[in-house]
């Protein structure tokens, strides 16, 4: 298995009577409360943690969000470009560009050629829908994402691996009639492609383009049947069964000396879900397309509005969900191995360890542990018993209904 | 199932109300964020004018929404298909957003249209770039449309929706009505994110628009500005622009009877005899 870094680098310095008193605190939050001098620590803190996962061998995750708290990486390929050139060895993950909101996919596909040669063939390419407060920062329209996606990734890869352009693209959503990037990128045909989603048909239109899937805080259920719409999208289409290579999830991760010290700081990590997401009604239940019109009822009737925001997420309800690892090396150790087999199988798995109050030191000592005393204890491990997995994900659904 | 009205391959919903028949102006009324309510007072009132017939536009209430249909230009030419398959000359009134598409038809030019009403329309850009002159609908809070497009929130009637209808969500409301309002803010959406609910080239066509035309205006509009309507109605050659006292953006909602007694007026001896 591997192991990666994600860092959001939130900005979780804010007043909380601040925060409590917003309507959201990502698309309307003046950014008159973001101190740049604050902001330049935080730049420097995190890429140092970057260069020591460069030395120890854990692969770096950068993504890109808008106009909010919970995140300062404004542009995945400014971000990933500094990385590649501040790292030697690891490999480079953008998750990603939101290119549902960029007009110019031809761009995005240029930036990642560049990072792709200045790395010298390190950087994989993921792709994220976007929505949600993304649309009015970004002022995309919030219908027909999913299709604009779809074509943005058809362009972007069109662009990559062509090699005997200009070509011309004209289609529904994106139209470009002199498309010849240069460079072209280091890896042949083109770095490797993620995308991140629990969306059922679209995890099955990934498992047919061979796409690794990522989960954003799945736990054991959603994961696994996302991993299942591939296979059986995979198998249906007659193609070979995935490797666990195809497979990722992200979870909220904290190795520390001790259960208790990491308990302790997990649960400052959980600040992502109880202060960070806070976003207003017309940017969440009552965004257009945020649910397709026959799910309305039962996600007005029950959304956001009526239920209490969570304000007390416990690290060890997260880490019983799947959600999150935490503990001394063998503990998380444990966790994770248990984690690929209640999902039937993956291979990758992205931490995400600097969020809310989690502090430099802190994240260095979870990133030093998880390399020197987690991570080789996932190597060689056994196949899954896939039959077994099923059982058991079986029994756990039979006794959640109870 | 509704009633349906064919144009071209899409089976429209539509809503008829009133007389028909050869003797009858036909009323085409072009809806806003939500379809015509059949429960809306003003219906009725107008079709004693006329025989009311009020599609819902592609990807509104029960009417579908082909995947390759999703723009302006779409609607005005699905209009000016409506206009030309009515047997008669037609009376073409747009609220808000069906504002915008009716002023877009009249400004193409129709030899199907008689007169024009236009009810708070948005759809064109008069301020500066740094003005907005049309509240975004999608970016505001629920509650602060609520406050904006209407005068009294308070006295909302019941069963009809305009722009704030979120917060008129409550327990009784059925699935079915909620899975509509949900294909009207998507739909609405759709057509209008950006540029936010106007044409940036409109503004300099309406000139072409050549027939009599009423613009009518909720007097505590805010989500446009009665002196918005003013510029809007001063661009249409010959129009005449009236406020209607004690209303907001749906002033058909508010002020039924104002809003249909100035239509009437405007409009000559009811019921309207055959076009010449």
């Amino acid at each position: 298995m591997q192991l990666w870094n994600h860092c959001e680098n939130p900005y979780p310095f804010v007043p909380a009577e601040v925060l409590d008193q917003a309507p959201s605190v990502r698309a309307s939050l003046p950014n008159r409360y973001c101190d740049p001098k604050i902001a330049a620590r935080l730049y420097d803190e995190v890429f140092d943690e970057y260069r020591l996962c460069d030395d120890i061998g854990l692969h770096i995750v950068t993504n890109e969000h808008h106009s909010g708290i919970n995140n300062l990486w404004a542009a995945s390929p400014v971000i990933t470009g500094v990385v590649a050139r501040l790292t030697r060895n690891v490999r480079i993950l953008s998750l990603g560009t939101l290119i549902t909101v960029r007009p110019d996919p031809v761009r995005v596909a240029e930036e990642y050629a560049t990072i792709d040669v200045m790395s010298k063939g390190r950087l994989e390419i993921g792709f994220v829908k976007s929505g949600a407060t993304e649309m009015v920062s970004g002022d995309a329209n919030p219908m027909r994402i999913r299709e604009r996606e779809w074509e943005a990734i058809d362009l972007i890869e069109k662009a990559l691996v062509t090699r005997d352009g200009p070509f011309s693209w004209e289609g529904k959503f994106f139209t470009h009639s002199h498309v010849n990037i240069w460079p072209r990128p280091y890896q042949e045909p083109r770095p490797e492609f993620w995308a991140a989603t629990s969306d059922l048909p679209t995890c099955a239109e990934l498992g047919r383009r061979n796409i690794i899937n990522t989960l954003l805080f799945g736990g054991y259920d959603r994961t696994r049947q996302a991993f299942n719409a591939y296979k059986e999208a995979r198998a249906a289409a007659a193609l070979s069964p995935p490797g666990e290579d195809r497979f990722s999830s992200m979870a909220f991760a904290y190795v520390g000396d001790s259960d208790e010290e990491a308990l302790r700081i997990g649960q400052k990590i959980a600040w992502f879900l109880t202060v960070s997401i806070k976003s207003a009604a017309q940017f969440a239940k009552f965004q257009p397309g945020a649910v397709a019109p026959e799910m309305a009822p039962a996600a007005w009737r029950a959304g956001v509005s009526r239920r209490p925001r969570p304000t007390n997420l416990d690290a060890e309800v997260l880490i019983g969900q799947g959600q999150m690892f935490a503990g001394n090396p063998d503990t998380v150790a444990r966790q994770i191995k248990d984690f690929r087999r209640r999902v039937g199988g993956i291979e990758h798995i992205i931490m995400m360890t600097r969020q809310g109050l989690v502090t430099h030191a802190e994240a260095e000592k979870s990133f030093t542990l998880a390399a020197r005393d987690v991570l080789p204890q996932l190597q060689d491990l056994p196949p899954i018993d896939t039959e077994e997995t099923a059982w058991e994900a079986r029994r756990a659904a039979a006794a959640a209904a109870q | 199932m509704s009633q349906r009205l064919q144009v071209g391959p899409l089976a429209l919903e539509v809503m008829r109300r009133g007389p028909n028949g050869a003797q009858h102006r036909p009323i085409l009324l072009v809806h806003g964020s939500n379809p015509v309510s059949p429960k809306a007072a003003f219906v009725d009132l107008l079709a004693e004018h006329g025989e009311v017939i009020a599609p819902s536009h592609p990807g509104f209430g029960d009417s579908p929404l082909p995947e390759d249909f999703d723009s302006m230009y779409d609607l005005v030419h699905l209009y000016l298909e409506v206009l030309d398959a009515l047997p008669d000359k037609a009376v073409m009134i747009g609220l808000s957003f069906g504002g915008w598409i009716a002023a877009e038809v009249a400004a193409s030019g129709s030899a199907k249209l008689d007169r024009l009403v236009l009810v708070d329309p948005v759809g064109i850009k008069l301020g500066g770039r740094e003005e907005r002159d049309i509240v975004h609908f999608f970016n505001t809070s629920p509650a602060e449309l609520d406050r904006r497009a209407w005068h009294d929130p308070a006295a909302r009637p019941a069963g009809v929706y305009g722009l704030g209808w979120q917060a008129g969500i409550d327990d009784e409301m059925s699935d079915a009505e909620l899975v509509r309002l949900a294909r009207n803010w998507d739909a609405l959406c759709l057509y209008g994110w950006r540029p936010h609910m106007y044409n940036p080239q409109l503004r300099h066509w309406l000139r072409r628009i050549a027939v009599p035309t009423l613009v009518l205006w909720g007097a505590a509009d805010q989500i446009v500005t009665p002196e918005y309507g003013r510029a809007y109605s001063g661009l249409i050659p010959g129009a005449r622009f009236q406020l209607i006292e004690a209303a907001g953006h749906h002033p058909e909602l508010e002020q039924p009877r104002a809003v249909i007694d100035q239509v009437a007026q405007f409009l000559g001896p009811t019921p309207l005899g055959p076009t010449p």
